[in-house]
This record gives C-alpha cells, sequence and structure tokens, in this order.
C-alpha cells in the first residue's frame, strides 16, 4: 500500500511540475510569439513628477532584441541591441557603439523601475528558472519561479500569477537573494493579438516605494510577422536610429 | 607627618629608587603611547578626509539611502549663500556626482562621474595632488576628464584618448558626450581610482541639466576640532527639514568603526601594561611595608593612629609619584610636541607610499595638554592604589603584636 501511495506521489508530482513548466512556457510564448514587434508608451512617475517615453521594440525568441526611442525628440533615436547575452547602445549624438556590460544589466532604466535586462528581456523566465505550482484559486494558477543552478539571473525568486484561461500573469513578485520582496509588475487589460493574449498595461514599481512607480502601455503589438532579421545586427543600431 | 614620610624616602633608598624609576617610565611611555595613537588616528582621518570626503556635507535626504534624481539638491545657490555667513568654515563647494557608461571601442565600464568645481577643489580634497600622468582640470577644461588609474587601464585609456559617455541627466532624459582624458590619478584607494571620474562643473551641469542641483554639498572647516559645533550651526542657519547635514563620523562611518577597534584594543594592550606596573610597585611597597611592620608597631604604640599611619604611606608614595612625574612630564610633553611637529617618518616605505599619491607616510604624535594631564592622573591614581593593600597589611596586626614581629 505504502509503495502505491508513493508512486503515485510521484506521479503527481512530476505531474505538477510538468503542468508548471508548460504554463510558464505559454506565458513566455505569449509575451515573445515567435518574434514581436511593439509600439510601447513608458510613463515615470516618481514623487508627483512625471515623465514620458515612447520607443519600438522588435524581439525574436530571448536571444535577439532591437528598441529604439522615438519620445521625446531629444532621445529619439537612441537603439539599443541585445545578441546572445551582449548588449550594445547606439547613440546618435555622440555617433558611438557603446557596449553594455553584463554588471549593468540590472541597472535602472533612465529613471524608471525597469532594467537594462528588462528593456531587452535578455534572461528567459523558461530557460533559468525551475517553476513550481504553489497555489490554485479557479483559472489563476500562482507559480514559484527558483533559480536554476548556475543561471545568470540575481532574482532570488519570482513569484508569478498567472491566468490558465489566456497564460497571461497578472501579477509578479520578484524577491532577493535574502527572500526580501524587492518589486512587483502588475498586468491588465488583456488583448488578444492573433493567436497570442498579452496584457497592454504593466505597472511596475519597487515594494519599498510606493509612490515612484512606472507604468507601461503597449500601444502597438504585431507578432510572427518575420521581417525583424535586419534589426538584429550591430549596423542596424546606426541604420535605424534615424 | 609629611618630614616623617620624607625621612622615610631617604632612609629606604632603594625602595624609593625603585618606585621613582617605574613611576618615571610608566608616565612617560603612557603619554607617548596615548599621543602616538591620537595622533596617528588623526592622520588616518586628516588623510581620507583630504581625499574627497568632507568634513561635513549636505544632501537632500534620501539622496545617500535611497539615491536618485528625486534626491539631488534644487537650490544649491541659497544653501552656498547661507555657509559664506559662517566664519568657522574655510571653504565649501558643491560636487553632482552621476553614475555612467565610459566606454572606449570595446571596452566598456560603469563610473561614477563627477561633476566639480576645479579650483574649490584645490583647496577642498587632494584630488589634484594625486595626479599621476597629464594634468588636473582647470574651470575651463571643457570635456576633460580627469579619470581614476585604474578605471584608465581597464578602458585602456592614456592622457589625450577620447572617452564617450552615456548616463542620466538630472531629468532622467539620456546624457551623452565625447570626453577628452586630460589628467590621471592614484589615490591608492582601490575602489575610488577603478570607479571615479571627474569633470568641471560648468561643462558637465551643461550636460546633465544640473546648474544649481548638486548631489550635495561639501564643507571644510578650519579647525576640525569645531565639528559639532559647527555642524549645529549649519542645521540651525539652513533651517530645511529636507536636508541633512552629516558630519565625517557618519560618512565615514566604517572608518570610525576601524578607529574605534583599534582604540579598544590600544587601550587593552595598555591597561595590561598598567597592571603589570601597578602590580611591580605595588609588592615593592608591600615587600617594604612588611619589612616595617615592628616600625608601624612602635609607631602605633606610641600614640599614632591608622589615620596617621595611612597619612604617612600616602606622603611617601605622593613625594615619590610627583617627584617622577614632575621629570616625566616636560620630558614626555617635549618629545609629543617635537613629534607632532616633526612626525615619524618610515624610510623604508616612504618610496612605496609615494607612489599612492596622497597617502601620508607620516605618523604625527597629537599634542594635547588636557591629554597629557588625564595621562598622569591615572598614574597618580594607580601609585595610591598601590598603597591600599599594604595598608591593610599592617593594620591586620595588633600594636603589640607587631612590634614583636621579625
Amino acid at each position: 500500500m505504502n509503495k502505491i501511495i508513493f508512486l503515485i506521489s510521484i506521479i503527481m508530482t512530476q505531474l505538477m511540475a510538468d503542468e508548471a513548466h508548460d504554463i510558464i512556457k505559454k506565458l513566455d510564448e505569449n509575451f515573445r510569439g515567435r518574434n514581436v514587434y511593439m509600439q510601447v508608451s513608458m510613463k515615470v512617475v516618481s514623487m508627483g513628477h512625471e515623465r514620458v517615453m515612447r520607443m519600438q521594440s522588435f524581439s525574436q525568441g530571448n536571444k535577439k532584441s532591437f528598441v529604439k526611442i522615438i519620445y521625446p525628440p531629444k532621445d529619439s533615436g537612441i537603439t539599443f541591441l541585445s545578441l546572445d547575452n551582449q548588449m550594445w547602445q547606439y547613440v546618435p549624438k555622440i555617433e558611438r557603439v557603446i557596449k553594455i556590460p553584463p554588471s549593468m544589466m540590472l541597472q535602472k532604466w533612465m529613471g524608471s523601475d525597469i532594467t537594462n535586462d528588462d528593456m531587452v528581456r535578455q534572461s528567459s523566465i523558461v530557460e533559468d528558472y525551475e517553476p513550481r505550482i504553489i497555489k490554485r484559486a479557479g483559472t489563476v494558477v500562482t507559480i514559484e519561479l527558483l533559480p536554476k543552478l548556475g543561471a545568470p539571473v540575481v532574482w532570488g525568486k519570482i513569484i508569478t500569477n498567472v491566468d490558465t484561461a489566456t497564460y497571461t500573469s497578472n501579477r509578479d513578485i520578484f524577491y532577493d537573494e535574502e527572500n526580501k520582496e524587492v518589486r512587483f509588475f502588475i498586468y491588465e487589460k488583456v488583448k488578444k493579438v492573433g493567436k497570442y493574449y498579452i496584457p497592454t498595461y504593466w505597472k511596475v514599481g519597487s515594494s519599498d516605494a510606493l509612490d515612484k512607480f512606472t507604468e507601461i502601455v503597449l500601444e502597438e503589438i504585431e507578432y510572427d510577422t518575420g521581417v525583424y532579421d535586419e534589426y538584429f545586427t550591430k549596423n542596424a543600431l546606426k541604420r535605424f536610429s534615424k | 607627618m609629611f618630614k616623617f614620610a620624607l625621612k622615610n624616602i631617604l632612609f629606604y633608598r632603594g625602595r624609593s629608587i625603585a618606585t621613582f624609576i617605574l613611576t618615571f617610565i610608566s608616565s612617560v611611555l603612557l603619554i607617548l603611547f596615548i599621543s602616538m595613537q591620537d595622533g596617528s588616528h588623526n592622520s588616518m582621518l586628516k588623510n581620507s578626509l583630504k581625499i574627497y570626503t568632507g568634513a561635513i556635507e549636505i544632501y537632500h535626504k534620501g539622496y545617500r539611502d535611497i539615491g536618485g534624481n528625486e534626491y539631488l539638491i534644487q537650490d544649491t545657490k541659497s544653501i552656498m549663500e547661507k555657509l559664506a555667513k559662517i566664519d568657522a568654515i574655510e571653504a565649501f563647494s558643491s560636487r553632482y556626482e552621476t553614475y555612467g557608461l565610459l566606454s572606449n571601442g570595446e571596452h566598456s565600464a560603469a563610473s561614477m562621474v563627477a561633476g566639480v568645481s576645479p579650483n574649490k577643489e584645490m583647496v577642498l580634497s587632494s584630488l589634484h595632488l594625486a595626479l599621476k600622468e597629464g594634468k588636473f582640470l582647470d574651470e575651463n577644461s571643457g570635456n576633460s576628464i580627469y579619470m581614476g588609474s585604474e578605471l584608465a587601464k581597464k578602458l585602456k585609456l592614456h592622457v589625450g584618448d577620447e572617452v564617450a559617455f552615456v548616463g542620466g541627466a538630472s531629468d532622467n532624459s539620456f546624457a551623452a558626450d565625447i570626453f577628452r582624458v586630460c589628467g590621471i590619478f592614484k589615490t591608492g584607494l582601490f575602489e575610488f581610482d577603478s570607479s571615479v571620474s571627474f569633470l568641471s562643473r560648468s561643462y558637465f551641469d551643461e550636460l546633465m541639466y544640473a546648474k544649481n542641483r548638486a548631489s550635495y554639498i561639501n564643507i571644510k572647516l578650519k579647525n576640525l576640532d569645531d565639528l559639532d559645533r559647527v555642524n549645529s550651526e549649519i542645521v540651525r542657519i539652513i533651517n530645511d527639514k529636507n536636508l541633512e547635514s552629516l558630519t565625517w563620523k557618519t560618512l565615514m562611518d566604517t572608518m570610525v568603526e576601524a578607529m574605534e577597534v583599534d582604540n579598544i584594543f590600544g587601550y587593552i594592550s595598555l591597561s595590561l601594561f598598567l597592571v603589570v606596573i601597578f602590580f611591580v610597585i605595588m609588592i615593592y611597597d608591600f615587600i617594604n611595608i612588611s619589612s616595617r611592620i615592628k616600625e608601624f608597631g612602635v609607631l602605633r604604640c606610641v600614640g599614632l593612629s591608622k589615620k596617621n599611619i595611612f597619612a604617612l604611606l600616602f606622603y611617601e608614595i605622593f613625594i615619590l609619584s610627583s617627584l617622577a612625574v614632575v621629570i616625566a612630564a616636560p620630558i614626555a610633553t617635549c618629545i609629543c610636541y617635537y613629534y607632532s611637529i616633526n612626525p615619524i617618518v618610515i624610510n623604508g616605505i616612504a618610496e612605496m607610499y609615494r607612489d599612492y599619491g596622497v597617502v601620508s607616510d607620516e605618523i604625527p604624535f597629537s599634542f594635547s595638554i588636557p591629554t597629557i594631564l588625564w595621562n598622569l592622573s591615572i598614574i597618580y591614581l594607580l601609585n595610591f592604589l598601590s598603597i591600599l593593600y599594604p595598608y591593610f597589611y599592617i593594620n591586620s596586626f595588633k600594636p603589640i603584636e607587631a612590634t614583636r614581629h621579625v
């Protein structure tokens, strides 16, 4: 009898792990597609001040990503490229391509609550984290993501609430290595674009400074158009800056 | 009783000379040890303050803990006008610090880039003295950058080379420019040399939209001993609850802790030394007094009270201690004074130290009369304590019993 219970518990654990993997994979597919183009508006709110930026983003999987700032005019034309875990930035004013060292990937981006890593979505929740279902409430599944051994990530843990009806997250909480809550992402206004679901309103903030947050609105989204290869070269940084 | 004590001192010459020598040596050593310990701490502090940190710095609350452009000082000019009215301040200047990316071809490194007023900085800090190559900034040095030696090495840069900078301006927009390396410095502080670079504020302010804004205001005092008084005055004069004025004790809390730990270890070794001195004097007194039990018995029999006996012993130790201290104090004071003006230089490592720019190779003594006086008080106290046990020992004998003691 004990052997049967033991066998069942092993099978259940395996099934739940597979299910967690499956959910995270579908969630990631919704975010990335095979390739995706987005026009994003970002509002940084801090101590009563607001600053708005607009940018275009092209990405293919988690290895290739290109971002171009289109607003405000002063920053327009600044481009970012991420290729195979390396990142560069082109600044038209000085006409230089600058390599961003890995140590700066988690630096906050232009006073906002997102990091360079978030900008180019270099780290992958599918490849770098081990998921485990910790709670179910209707269609919403709470999954704990722990970094895999040797994975190049800094978060000690991520808790994500995934709606399995659309495979989109409504809230991610990021913890540091000491298990202290550091920041949160809130996702709202889920839209269906082609065969993918994606939240079009994101709010990002630090857990210890609630008066400071960043709002991101996805204004345009196009999936799987398959014409972005030209963006993923270093030459593109300068060429598409104009 | 005083004359009687004087006669005893002359009669028991061996004991008197031993007590005198021990008191003399311990007084001189104690004064020199404390003077050297205080002097080296002061020197350590002055060197650190000279390099970059100010004696007092004024910040917007939250800047040090959270950071970011929201916590910059917004109206630097009005604060500086108020500071100009405080006499005890020798110099002050605002600094604008930001973290950005410096890049030379494929080599990139994060750096703290600070906008400073070069002329004022020459009074406030020793950055200009740490120059290894090229030249220091001046008010019109434009896009010239003065860079730490380790940072320059990391970016493969030399004097005259160009380096690209990308960072966030004070309004959180992108700031980017090409700087030209005008000088390379080496302070010997590895972290500082590998991550910090400087530009003239007049140029940097334009780039960072930082006019009249500052990360903090750095203040140098005429006399570091006035630190707490001047800091209170600054807080009162500025009168802004969003600002905080911090002294080096807070700014350099790690160094303060290190100095306190060093002091504790210093005092532990010193107390061991004093305990040894105390027991040696006490044992000498005890042996001497033990050999005089018969004498004390006779004195008690002829009418001297216990108080008189205590007074006799007290006068004896008082005369001997005073004699030793009177000779030791001027000698030790002169030595302290001499080495406070002419610090000891460790010749063997002087060249190596000079290679580290502003780090001093001198160990100056501290010259402080109040410190010397409390050191002498300790010696007096120990000597007086050393007669207590022998006194209680002779009192344990009845007068008649004492007269028969052999």
